[in-house]
């Protein structure tokens, strides 16, 4: 049992300090807390992105312009098309390729652009989803992993006091507030992570909802079309 | 890992995941700094002062005027016993011819005669000691308003009058009965707390570091609180600096360094442990 003459308790004499198991729980939380939050802020700008995309499409959709001449744009882009867009850009596609062999029927058209839709919704949702179960995981996960590595200091920290006949705070103190940083990191990675998953399953539902009726309307556009 | 539409977002999103462990880290970094940063030591100098002369000047005198009040009793006791034994010898062998009866009272009158004589040695002893008691008690008190490094005098000569009565009492014990037992143990216990004080500075002083303390015979003055396993409860404090505080250090890390220190193998004597005021020399 060696007391410091200086009362060291840094952060990093804490970590520094820490048994190894405690230092490896450490190490993985600080590791997953960083790819939670490099995906948090990827989701987040991927989603804002995604929201920008489907206002401008919806507003430039419903102003009532030529489709072809907005499918024509949409594919001369450079970039490929997305969310909104690319469900549009599947679906009419199909529905001009139907269009130019004359002798289908039109509810088989309607059907194949339909189906077309389908499939690249599906894809946009994907990627939408993407990470979110990875930062659901950590916000359930990273507190457990945390008090994993707290009991097992504070089971150091105690198992020390065994020999000693009579305890004192300051015997047990450094062990404690050591194991303690496990827990701190855990929940510093795991709280984030947690509002960003629900805030981000939630923009995503919204996405989808908007996507699903704007491929009801564009069907009943096409329906009418042809 | 990520998708292929996301890349142009990693390596933002990255730079901001970092940052925000770096704020953080921070954070954490100066909250911690904050707390570590207390000087107690200059808050408690103050309080500790006047509990010193208190405890280390008054306690001593009370001490040897109780233990000659414990020795008076013992003579008359011998005195009673001193009857008993021709009874045994003469119910055993009833046939004792009458010289050996006589050479018997006669033993017993010098018996009575001796024990006369150790009690008024003993009285006589109690006068010079009362005597020497008050002639050093009045030297502490006239040492104590002095209040300077003369004290460690008047304590040494406290402690060998206390000594003194201890080796009597101790002499006592031998004519006496074992009446004197508990007498005599508070002695060896005295001389027991003696002991393991002069151990405690003796291993302390051993692991100072002398050279921190440069020229001349600074003192200072510790408290510690001591567990009954020999460790320093909390941190050693500091009553008196040596006004170098590279000195001071040196002393606070060996004593920390010194641990466990020795204490006494009766569980009973460590209440005069718990609480110890050290002076130190280092340079003595």
């Amino acid at each position: 049992m060696t007391v410091s003459v200086a009362n060291d308790m840094s952060i990093f004499s804490l970590v520094a300090g820490a048994s190894l198991p405690v230092q490896l729980v450490m190490l993985i939380l600080m590791i997953t807390s960083l790819f939670s939050w490099w995906y948090i802020f990827i989701k987040f700008f991927t989603i804002k992105r995604a929201e920008a995309d489907a206002e401008n499409f919806e507003n430039s959709f419903w102003t009532g312009g030529d489709l072809n001449k907005l499918y024509e744009g949409l594919t001369a882009g450079r970039r490929k098309p997305q969310g909104m867009a690319s469900i549009f850009e599947a679906g009419f596609k199909e529905y001009a390729r139907h269009k130019q062999q004359s002798r289908m029927e039109v509810s088989d058209v309607m059907e194949g652009s339909r189906r077309a839709m389908r499939a690249a919704y599906n894809r946009e949702l994907d990627d939408l989803d993407a990470h979110l179960p990875f930062l659901a995981s950590v916000g359930s996960v990273s507190p457990y992993i945390g008090l994993f590595g707290t009991v097992w200091g504070i089971m150091n920290a105690f198992r020390g006091l065994s020999t000693v006949a009579q305890a004192t705070l300051s015997q047990v103190a450094p062990g404690i507030a050591e194991a303690l940083v496990a827990t701190a990191i855990g929940l510093f990675a795991a709280i984030p992570a947690v509002v960003a998953y629900n805030r981000f399953a939630s923009s995503v539902d919204r996405l989808s909802v908007r996507y699903e009726s704007f491929m009801e309307e564009f069907t009943n556009i096409l329906q009418r079309k042809s | 890992m990520i998708r292929a539409y996301e890349k142009e977002v990693s390596w933002k999103a990255g730079g901001l995941a970092i940052a925000v462990h770096l704020a953080l880290l921070g954070g954490l970094l100066i909250s911690f700094n904050w707390k570590a940063a207390h000087p107690v030591l200059n808050v408690t100098e103050v309080e500790l002062w006047d509990s010193i002369p208190n405890s280390t000047v008054t306690p001593p005198p009370p001490l040897p005027v109780v233990e000659p009040e414990v020795k008076v009793e013992p003579p008359p006791k011998p005195i009673e016993k001193v009857p008993e034994p021709p009874k045994p010898v003469e119910r055993e062998d009833p046939k004792v011819d009458i010289a050996l009866e006589r050479k018997k009272e006669l033993e017993q009158k010098q018996k009575v005669i001796e024990q006369k004589k150790v009690e008024e040695k003993l009285k006589k002893d109690k006068a010079l000691e009362q005597k020497k008691q008050l002639a050093a008690l009045q030297e502490e008190t006239r040492k104590d308003e002095m209040r300077d490094s003369d004290k460690q005098i008047s304590d040494k000569k406290a402690k060998d009058a206390l000594k003194k009565l201890q080796q009597e009492a101790l002499a006592d014990e031998k004519t006496a009965g074992d009446q004197q037992a508990l007498s005599a143990k508070a002695a060896t216990n005295a001389g027991v707390l003696d002991e393991f004080r002069n151990k405690i500075q003796a291993k302390i002083r051993g692991n100072v570091n002398k050279t921190l303390c440069g020229e001349g015979n600074p003192e200072l003055k510790f408290d510690i609180g001591l567990l009954p396993t020999g460790e320093i409860s909390g941190s050693p404090k500091l009553v008196k600096s040596s006004g170098n505080e590279a000195c001071d250090e040196a002393v606070e890390r060996a004593i920390i360094a010194s641990q466990p220190l020795p204490l006494p193998s009766d569980p009973s004597l460590f209440s005069q442990f718990r609480n110890l005021k050290l002076k130190f020399r280092p340079n003595d």
